[in-house]
């Protein structure tokens, strides 16, 4: 027997007698630590099948520097031993991959062979075996299930449209009813069954299971974002609400955890509409999130601006946007156009934008931005008309006019670029005053129309409420 | 002899290292566990950090949001010309 994979072996021991969860969880992942990139490879050369029982048992039951109980041995026994049928499965798709022949890299049975090293490690679990310092491990098969899963129904997807599955396959299951996703689908159930043993921990809250909850709620969340079955979040939302006085505070957590669970959490309320709340953990993901995630923070702020443009109207100064390119790319467009009543640019950068705005679901979101515009505009139209004159003997403060007509406004909204065009030269009337109407109702604009005269009469004391005039 | 030898050496030692290194940019080889989803919230590469590393910790994050609207700037380009505009209405109206 080599030497090679003494570093794994010390690992463990290392990992145990500490204890040290993460270091654990390095010992059967499926990235090789960088220290010792070959792991994998000399993992699968250490041993052979027909042996790898003796030698599992050499390493767990009978090695000098661990102490494990018989069952705790038994257990690891056979998650190594998963483990080991899946690095194999694994180096040969990888090989493949290398080679340039992804086709041929079967992802299905490295999925299902990392699926039994999950099983193995479940059991310790359910068993009461492995103590709730060795969470780190349910991370490691939680998060690569799902990524195997991704890459088995890609793989699959991709056989299915260059037709290779004909010659393969029944042509009742090429037709039958397997859903794209249908290792993304599995992998989500195998996921929501972690979190209920998690969820279902009694212990002691320091020794509970319960610690692992937010990361893997956070997992199933993007695992949910990905099989655009949003809805079922609400469902792990709702248990964790419920079981919250039996749950360490959401503060006590790693922040990686806490700002990724803010992340969702906002994001699901940005989709029922809830923007207030979801100002709030979308704020709070903002400020705790680490400054070197450039990639999150960018996420994160996706869906902070258009939720800031509807709970106060307010938009990310250049400062905000310059942080991030590929924000500045999708967002600063429509921002300036926002800021500068431009209804013409307002639907230039909605529509251009359009296919990525509804990919990352903030269309309808900005879309309503075009009522800020207006708004935008027809304060423009009270600012032009200037002060009322002062009349004989009258000091004080200036008054602005307050009674604009209407044509005014249909000037100014011509001028933006709105379509309130009679189709003969002229302006619908109809139109331009169903957008004012449209704006004193949602409160951007207080006053209202006189029509038979043809004029707005604006109040006297904030005509456009919060923009200071 | 000894000659060939010492003026060979220098040149498979000089192309090795330009070999090695088209190939690999060729083809980079990622570890086959990783995932590229462009939209997706990424795992940090740490679990905790401190204060200092949080985003509220940075100065230059202090003025983050401002009014929608062009701050009373009534001379921008599009005041100007709806000022106009509406002067040449009034004018219309009188005459």
């Amino acid at each position: 027997m080599s030497n090679e994979l003494d570093s794994l072996w010390a690992d463990f021991a290392t990992a145990y007698n500490t204890p040290d969860g993460y270091l654990l969880a390095t010992t059967i992942s499926p990235e090789p630590p960088k220290s010792d990139s070959a792991r994998l490879y000399n993992w699968q050369r250490w041993t052979n099948s027909y042996s790898i029982q003796t030698d599992l048992r050499y390493k767990l039951q009978y090695n000098p520097d661990l102490h494990l109980e018989k069952k705790e041995a038994s257990t690891w026994l056979d998650v190594f031993t998963a483990y080991y049928s899946f690095a194999g499965k694994l180096l040969s798709a990888e090989e493949a991959q290398n080679a340039g022949k992804s086709r041929d890299a079967d992802w299905n049975a490295v999925y299902e062979s990392w699926k039994e090293v999950l099983s193995a490690l479940y059991r310790g679990y359910s068993n009461n075996v492995f103590a709730a310092w060795t969470i780190p491990c349910l991370y490691v098969v939680g998060k690569y299930l799902r990524v195997f899963a991704i890459k088995a129904d890609d793989n699959a997807a991709s056989q299915r449209d260059s037709g290779l599955a004909f010659g393969a396959l029944q042509e009742e299951d090429a037709f039958g009813a397997a859903s794209k996703n249908e290792k993304l689908e599995d992998a989500a159930r195998q996921i929501n069954r972690i979190f209920a043993l998690c969820l279902s921990d009694r212990s002691e809250v320091q020794y509970s299971r319960k610690w692992a909850l937010y990361y893997i709620a956070n997992l199933l969340f993007k695992t949910y974002f990905k099989l655009n079955s949003i809805s079922l979040s609400k469902n792990i939302l709702r248990s964790l609400k419920a079981s919250g006085s039996d749950m360490p505070p959401l503060s006590a957590f790693p922040k990686a955890h806490q700002v990724t669970f803010k992340y969702y959490s906002g994001v699901i309320s940005f989709l029922e509409e809830d923007y207030a709340t979801a100002e709030e953990f979308l704020v709070s993901a903002y400020e705790m999130c680490n400054i070197h995630a450039t990639k999150n923070l960018q996420l994160i702020l996706t869906y902070l601006i258009p939720t800031k443009l509807l709970t106060s109207h307010r938009l990310p100064t250049s400062t905000l946007l310059q942080q991030s390119p590929a924000l500045e790319r999708l967002l600063g467009p429509i921002c300036t156009a926002i800021r500068r009543a431009d209804l013409r640019a307002f639907n230039a950068a909605l529509e251009h934008g359009e296919e990525e705005f509804v990919k990352r679901r903030i269309y309808l979101t900005l879309e309503r931005g075009r009522d800020i515009t207006l708004r935008n505009l027809f304060r423009k139209v009270f600012l032009a008309g200037g002060y009322e004159p002062l009349k004989e003997g009258e000091t004080g403060p200036a008054v602005r006019r307050t009674r604009v007509p209407v044509r005014e406004f249909a000037a100014a909204l011509q001028m933006a670029g709105a379509e309130v065009g009679d189709g003969e030269g002229g302006v619908d009337v109809d139109e331009v005053e169903c957008l004012i109407a449209n704006g004193i109702y949602k409160n951007f604009v207080k006053g209202y129309i006189a029509r038979e005269r043809g004029i707005v009469v604006l109040s006297k004391g904030g005509a456009f409420p919060g923009t200071g005039v | 002899m000894s000659g060939a030898t010492a003026s060979s050496a220098p040149t498979t030692k000089l192309q090795d290292p330009t070999d090695s290194s088209k190939s690999q940019s060729a083809q980079p080889q990622k570890p086959a566990a990783q995932l590229e989803e462009d939209d997706e919230f990424e795992d940090f590469p740490v679990e905790d950090w401190t204060k200092e590393e949080e985003v509220s910790a940075q100065q230059a994050n202090t003025h983050l949001w401002e009014e929608s609207w062009d701050d009373d700037d009534t001379n921008d380009e599009f005041s100007v010309q709806l000022k106009e505009e509406l002067k040449k209405m009034e004018g219309q109206r009188k005459g």
